[in-house]
């Protein structure tokens, strides 16, 4: 057999493996086997172990004719035994394998089976919790807003009393200050006050000047006709005396005599205001009754007294000039 | 004589029209030459190789190499042949496509591969060639290998608008690519975004209605989308809307235990709306039998019975 290989490689143009199907040989194998074989030249040009004499068979043609190589029957048993004890012991296994592997898969897919309900499981817990915490966080936040606008509004309220407290003074306050600075007055009295009295006061002052004035002039007239009485009188004195008018009762009296008295113009001057002013002051208490029109003229005539002794000075000083 | 090892060789009667390949794992490293050759090909436009079974063998070794023993899905992810067969997406050829998607299918089995899938940005390319791809087994491939992405990571996936592509597949004739639409559905709807996604395009009454579909398992998965997409507010008052309890309830008594359990899942999430509680105070008895009865799987009667305790305690709940 081997030798046949390898006869079958030595010439063969395709290569041999062992997909090769077995096949006859060609015949012309005689290079290598001259020394084994040479008597044997003949039969061998078959080459197939078939048709070899010295190969017993089962169905051969052949007859004992020369030396046995093998009994084909006897050997090829074991080697059938083999093959086909290994083809089939392959093929068990293989059919094993596939078996344990379907079983495999099936409990592989029961385990994925339960793997999935206890992940499905797993999930839904997942989601009750986050379900949970999403709603206990809202609670949270809703309670949260809710103190927070409760103390927004507590403080809003505080604000709101305190000022309407800090302002309720306001208007009184303001009224009151108002008042003290004299912004409201009655527009009556305001309009007399404004009006009404300072005219009133001029006039007054106007009607008073009147009667200064009109006292003023009496005291010119007085004064003219004393000076020309006593002028008169001076030169009647170095003739022979004059009676007296009779004008005023007290005063033209006292005013001769104190006039008398006035040959000495500036002692007479003194004396004639301090006499004019007891005259007056007696004139006053004596005359309390009169009105004030009268007390005030008098005032006024010692004032324009004052004012007229410059005016006498001036006479007299002329009058003893010349 | 011969020796008794165990051959690691292909059985001798292999079909000639594969690829001679060397077994597990260099194997690969030939197949990624070979894609890389037929990309090569296809990228350069002058040159078409119209011999489509060459481009179909080194789908269909791919798919021989995956679907047996799980180390050659690693070696397929340290050798980058991810992105390499990812060029064979548009391919003219339908077996090789169909090919293509069965090896990915085999390689999101592990979580690696899936990440890898999801890494290199195939999520989108995948969803385009759902709504596009015609044949229903490629389809379902396709679903498969989806299904088994969302789990990983949905981001990308919402993104390219997995959600209206699955809504759409969701109402075909086919029962297996309602199904795996709505198992689809149901992993992108594990994620936040994917809920509220799956709210926002109207999914809900979808589901509510195959709720009510003669197969099983459509019902059972598309309970299970509804039991995540109700743990939000808005999916709640969604499903409340659609009339989903009463469907869900006679899910209740379904042959499948998977169906059992999301129908319970779901009412549970649905009794935390007050609207819901109302309707399943009246309920309660058939949840307190569900407490009570048994599996022969402890490890499932176990999650049946708790299932069951807690709807009850959340109908009755009291604010």
């Amino acid at each position: 057999m081997t030798s046949a290989l390898t006869d079958g490689t030595s010439r063969a143009p395709s290569t041999y493996t062992y997909t090769s199907r077995p096949r006859a040989l060609p015949c012309q194998r005689s290079r290598y086997r001259d020394s084994l074989t040479q008597p044997d030249e003949e039969p061998m040009r078959y080459g197939n172990i078939m048709y070899d004499r010295r190969v017993i068979r089962g169905n051969t043609y052949a007859l004992q004719t020369g030396p046995l190589l093998f009994d084909f029957d006897l050997e090829v048993k074991p080697v059938l035994e083999v093959l086909v004890g290994k083809i089939i012991e392959q093929s068990l296994l293989e059919v094993m394998e596939e078996e344990e592997l379907a079983n495999l898969r099936a409990s592989q897919r029961e385990y994925e089976e339960l793997r999935n309900s206890e992940r499905a499981e797993v999930q839904r817990l997942e989601e009750q919790e986050r379900r949970h915490r999403e709603e206990k966080e809202r609670r949270k936040k809703q309670q949260w807003e809710i103190v927070h606008k409760h103390n927004e509004t507590s403080q809003k309220i505080a604000a709101r009393a305190f000022a309407q407290r800090y302002l309720a003074d306001l208007l009184p306050s303001v009224f009151g200050s108002l008042r003290d600075s004299g912004y409201f007055y009655d527009p009556i009295e305001r309009d007399i006050e404004i009006g009404f009295l300072p005219w009133l006061m001029n006039e007054v002052e106007k009607t008073m000047e009147y009667s200064m004035v009109g006292r003023t002039v009496l005291d010119m007239l007085i004064r003219e006709v004393v000076e020309k009485r006593l002028y008169m009188y001076e030169h009647k004195e170095e003739t022979h005396r004059s009676p007296e008018p009779e004008d005023e009762p007290g005063g033209p009296g006292a005013v001769t005599e104190s006039l008398e008295a006035s040959e000495f113009p500036e002692q007479s001057m003194s004396q004639t205001q301090g006499l004019l002013l007891d005259g007056d002051y007696v004139q006053r208490t004596t005359y309390d009754r009169r009105s004030s029109q009268e007390r005030k003229f008098m005032e006024e005539t010692e004032l324009l007294e004052q004012d007229e002794e410059s005016a006498m000075r001036k006479s007299l000083e002329e009058e003893e000039l010349s | 004589m011969a020796h008794s090892q165990n051959s690691t060789e292909f059985p001798v009667n292999i079909n000639t029209t594969r690829l001679p390949l060397p077994n597990g794992h260099r194997a690969l490293p030939k197949l990624k030459r070979l894609s890389q050759r037929t990309s090569d090909e296809q990228k350069d436009s002058s040159c078409r190789d119209p011999d489509p079974s060459y481009l179909s063998l080194s789908g269909h070794g791919l798919t021989y190499v995956t679907i047996h023993p799980p180390f050659p899905r690693y070696a397929f992810l340290e050798h980058d042949i991810v992105l390499a067969l990812s060029f064979l997406l548009n391919d003219l050829s339908p077996v090789c496509r169909g090919n293509l998607y069965k090896a990915y299918m085999q390689l999101v089995q592990v979580p690696r591969g899936a990440q890898e899938i999801i890494s290199k940005g195939l999520i989108s390319p995948l969803v385009w060639k759902l709504q596009v791809e015609r044949e229903e087994e490629f389809q379902e491939l396709i679903l498969d290998t989806l299904v088994l992405c969302l789990r990983e990571d949905a981001t990308e996936a919402l993104g390219s608008n997995v959600v209206l592509v699955l809504k759409q597949k969701l109402l075909s004739v086919n029962e297996n690519i309602r199904s795996k639409a709505a198992h689809a559905l149901l992993n992108v709807s594990i994620s936040r975004e994917g809920k509220k996604q799956v709210c926002k395009f109207d999914v809900i009454p979808i589901l509510v209605h195959l709720l009510k579909d003669p197969v099983e398992h459509v019902k059972s998965n598309a309970a299970g989308a509804l039991m995540f997409a109700t743990v939000i507010t808005e999916g709640k008052y969604a499903a409340l809307e659609a009339q989903a309890i009463s469907p869900l309830l006679e899910l209740l008594h379904s042959p499948m235990t998977v169906a059992r359990l999301n129908a319970t899942k779901a009412l549970t999430m649905l009794a935390e709306a007050p609207e819901g509680r109302k309707v399943l105070q009246v309920h309660v008895p058939t949840f307190r039998a569900m407490e009570v009865e048994s599996h022969e799987k402890p490890q499932v009667a176990e999650a049946l019975q708790r299932a069951a305790r807690i709807a009850v305690s959340v109908i009755e709940f009291k604010p």
